[in-house]
């Protein structure tokens, strides 16, 4: 009886998490239609990382969906039908978004996909997409070269070479500060995409690790550490010792705050740090610990990079942060993944728009033959000699004055790059 | 010179480890409960902490004085949970792991599933370090390692020369002996559960001094935790604390003379050939009779 008891306690509990593990916009999350969306709804299907090591991000893309559908749906849908997001927790595990991507197209026949979030899970979804002819937005996949499948086409683009892209870009920007950095040490975490900017994969080995031998720069620590790294103090005072002018981090999350952290313990600070991938919100949480630290973005909303875009994306911003406050999230502002999201959802209305239809071949050739309008990226067109990764609008940001600011290039930047000096 | 600084802080850091796996490996050796369950405590005591101290402004240390009897009481009442159900080892794996699953949602419906992290106003350990001459010891591990050697310590203490710890030590070997003898093995239960509660609050109020925080932490400690409990032998307090100590120490060392990425591949590694040389634990003093 007992037995019985604690097996039926423990599907209850099951049942209760795996419930909650799905949830719907759109039509069905109280939202009214506008007048002028009528008939079946036009179902969209995918599936987030909202639980497990992905969670963090995922709920921006999930706040950014929302959003999306939401202002969709208010503007009188899409082909004039409501838009409905089915939107599964696949807990960050990428065997999991196989069979939930799976499920949305051969059980629950959604009329459309949206990428899921992070690489490996992109292309866990992606092969599934291909199975079925589906033409699939996604949010923010690294590896390009991977990414072969013609109907996939990327929201967030560092071009077709990420990997010789990003370090290019840095050391063009570094080196136009004087004086120029010469002693760099790079460190990389040992995850998928922040090792292939850093050694590259397949047959191109280039990487920030070679271009900045090949830059004649001198590379004074290389270290890679695995993703699961608790302890940071050796690698801090492993730089401190080789005391490089400019610390490149292929690194991802909170592995910067946990670098600059560590390295403030020794009373260290690198005169210039930048990190790939972090989660925008902790480093400014260190203060002047971090003040300095650069990264990649394709979207930060400062004031004069939103004065050149029209003002629905001020509106968007302010959506987003009003969302983002209401979920609990710490860092409210919409910046690149939120930006990429929105572009996914724009490449996909654009998509079905220009077709006149959801069937999904269709949706895919009007893409690579008329691109996608998108509010924060612009025009954007689609090649499938280069994976559909459209020429970059990646810029370098810098925390200046305990902000995230666009700084490189200086065509785009809201705010000059800062030296060592100027911190 | 580089490799002692490193040998130091994975000594400290070794501390929070031990801390951290002290109530699982003494709810697993004496109640023979597998109670996944504290790493959902240390999970909610390091986002009490982060939430108190940047709402009220207050020392994290403080927090204290809410998550270590919050936490003791909920340790007591998860053990009362088991007792009340009867439950076996392996079914409190399965029960107690899908306590851990509720409490991490619940995290991230409270805390969302963002990185939550003190501010430098309000957590000024998290950049803090003691120097005495070359080598540093970062404030937060330090503090660790501080609390690490008094609570397990007077743990260890408490189970030899106290009437109590007799007998738990007494319950841990033979539950029916105990019993005939007038040892009220709910009670004791309950109580060890409860201070195993305690010490969870304190491992994540310290985990929190150095760290960024995300629901999915508290998966990532399954890792150091277990390799902690084994090699200090279950049930073992003071085996709990060398072995936490000599996994930081060895992570330190193989990060700076092989590589970061090497670390995990040597301590498990190590873990392997200890099961198998030793399988009651590096630090058993003896095998807790099941």
């Amino acid at each position: 009886m007992r037995k019985t008891t604690v097996a039926l306690a423990t599907a209850t509990l099951l049942l209760g998490f795996l419930t909650a593990c799905e949830s719907k916009s759109g039509t069905d999350d109280g939202a009214a239609p506008a007048p002028a969306a009528s008939g079946e709804p036009i179902v969209v299907g995918s599936t987030l990382s909202l639980s497990g090591a992905f969670a963090a991000t995922g709920a921006i893309h999930k706040i950014t969906g929302e959003a999306f559908v939401e202002r969709l749906n208010a503007g009188g849908g899409l082909l004039g039908r409501p838009v409905e997001w089915v939107v599964r927790d696949d807990e960050s595990d990428q065997a999991k978004v196989s069979t939930l991507y799976e499920q949305l197209i051969s059980q629950d026949k959604v009329d459309l996909i949206m990428g899921p979030y992070a690489t490996p899970n992109i292309l866990s979804a992606m092969a599934v997409a291909a199975r079925h002819n589906y033409t699939m937005p996604q949010h923010t996949a690294v590896i390009a070269p991977l990414l072969t499948y013609e109907c996939q086409f990327p929201a967030w683009s560092i071009g077709p070479t990420p990997n010789e892209f990003v370090p290019n870009q840095l050391l063009d920007a570094v080196a136009s500060l004087n004086p120029a950095p010469k002693k760099v040490a790079i460190l990389t975490n040992q995850n998928g995409s922040t090792d292939f900017v850093s050694y590259g994969a397949g047959n191109n080995k280039t990487g920030a690790v070679s271009i900045t031998k090949s830059r004649g720069l001198d590379l004074v620590l290389e270290v890679r550490y695995p993703p699961t790294t608790t302890d940071w103090a050796p690698i801090a005072a492993q730089v401190r010792d080789a005391a490089p002018d400019l610390v490149i981090n292929s690194g991802l999350g909170v592995d910067p705050v946990n670098l600059l952290q560590a390295m403030a313990q020794l009373k260290y600070k690198p005169p210039l740090m930048f990190s790939l991938f972090p989660a925008p919100g902790p480093p400014l949480g260190l203060g002047p610990t971090s003040e300095g630290l650069m990264s990649v973005s394709i979207f930060e909303p400062n004031q004069p990079t939103l004065a050149k875009l029209p003002p629905v994306a001020t509106e968007i911003v302010n959506d987003f942060k009003t969302r983002a406050t209401a979920a609990n999230l710490p860092y409210t502002v919409f910046e690149t993944q939120a930006a990429a999201s929105w572009n996914a959802w724009e490449i996909l209305t654009s998509g079905v728009k220009a077709a006149n239809s959801v069937d999904n071949k269709a949706i895919c050739d009007s893409l690579h033959s008329s691109g996608a309008e998108t509010t924060f990226s612009g025009k954007l067109t689609f090649d499938p000699a280069q994976n559909n990764f459209w020429p970059t609008t990646s810029t370098i940001k810098q925390i200046q004055g305990g902000d995230w600011v666009t700084v490189w290039p200086a065509d785009r930047a809201a705010a000059p790059l800062k030296g060592p000096t100027a911190g | 010179m580089i490799t002692v600084q490193a040998a130091l802080s994975g000594l400290l850091l070794g501390g929070l480890y031990a801390l951290m796996a002290a109530g699982v490996s003494v709810t697993w050796g004496v109640l023979r409960v597998i109670n996944l369950a504290l790493f959902g405590m240390m999970l909610i005591s390091a986002y009490l902490t982060f939430a108190v101290a940047t709402a009220w402004g207050v020392d994290p240390l403080v927090t204290l004085l809410v998550t270590v009897p919050a936490m003791f009481v909920l340790g007591g009442l998860v053990q009362l949970t088991f007792d009340a159900l009867k439950i076996t080892e392996l079914n409190s794996l399965l029960l107690s792991f899908g306590l851990l699953i509720v409490i991490v949602q619940a995290v991230s419906n409270i805390w969302s599933a963002d990185f939550q992290r003190m501010a430098a106003d309000v957590n000024p350990y998290a950049t803090e370090a003691v120097h005495i001459g070359r080598f540093v010891f970062p404030a937060p591990t330090l503090l660790a390692f501080g609390v690490a050697i008094l609570v397990i310590g007077g743990a260890h203490l408490l189970l030899r020369r106290t009437f109590a710890g007799r007998a738990v030590r007494a319950f841990a070997e033979d539950r029916t002996v105990a019993a005939t003898f007038g040892i009220d093995h709910r009670k004791v239960g309950v109580l060890l559960a409860a201070v195993a509660g305690a010490i969870a609050a304190v491992a994540g109020m310290l985990f929190s001094l150095g760290n960024a925080l995300t629901p999915a932490t508290a998966f990532e400690w399954f890792g150091t935790v277990f390799a902690v409990v084994i090699l200090g032998g279950v049930g073992q307090v003071a085996g709990t604390l060398a072995a936490g100590l000599l996994v930081g120490l060895l992570s330190g060392v193989v990060s700076v003379t092989l590589s970061p990425a090497a670390s995990p591949f040597v301590l498990f590694s190590a873990i392997i050939l200890a099961l198998l040389l030793r399988p009651q634990g590096l630090f058993a003093v003896r095998t807790v009779v099941r």
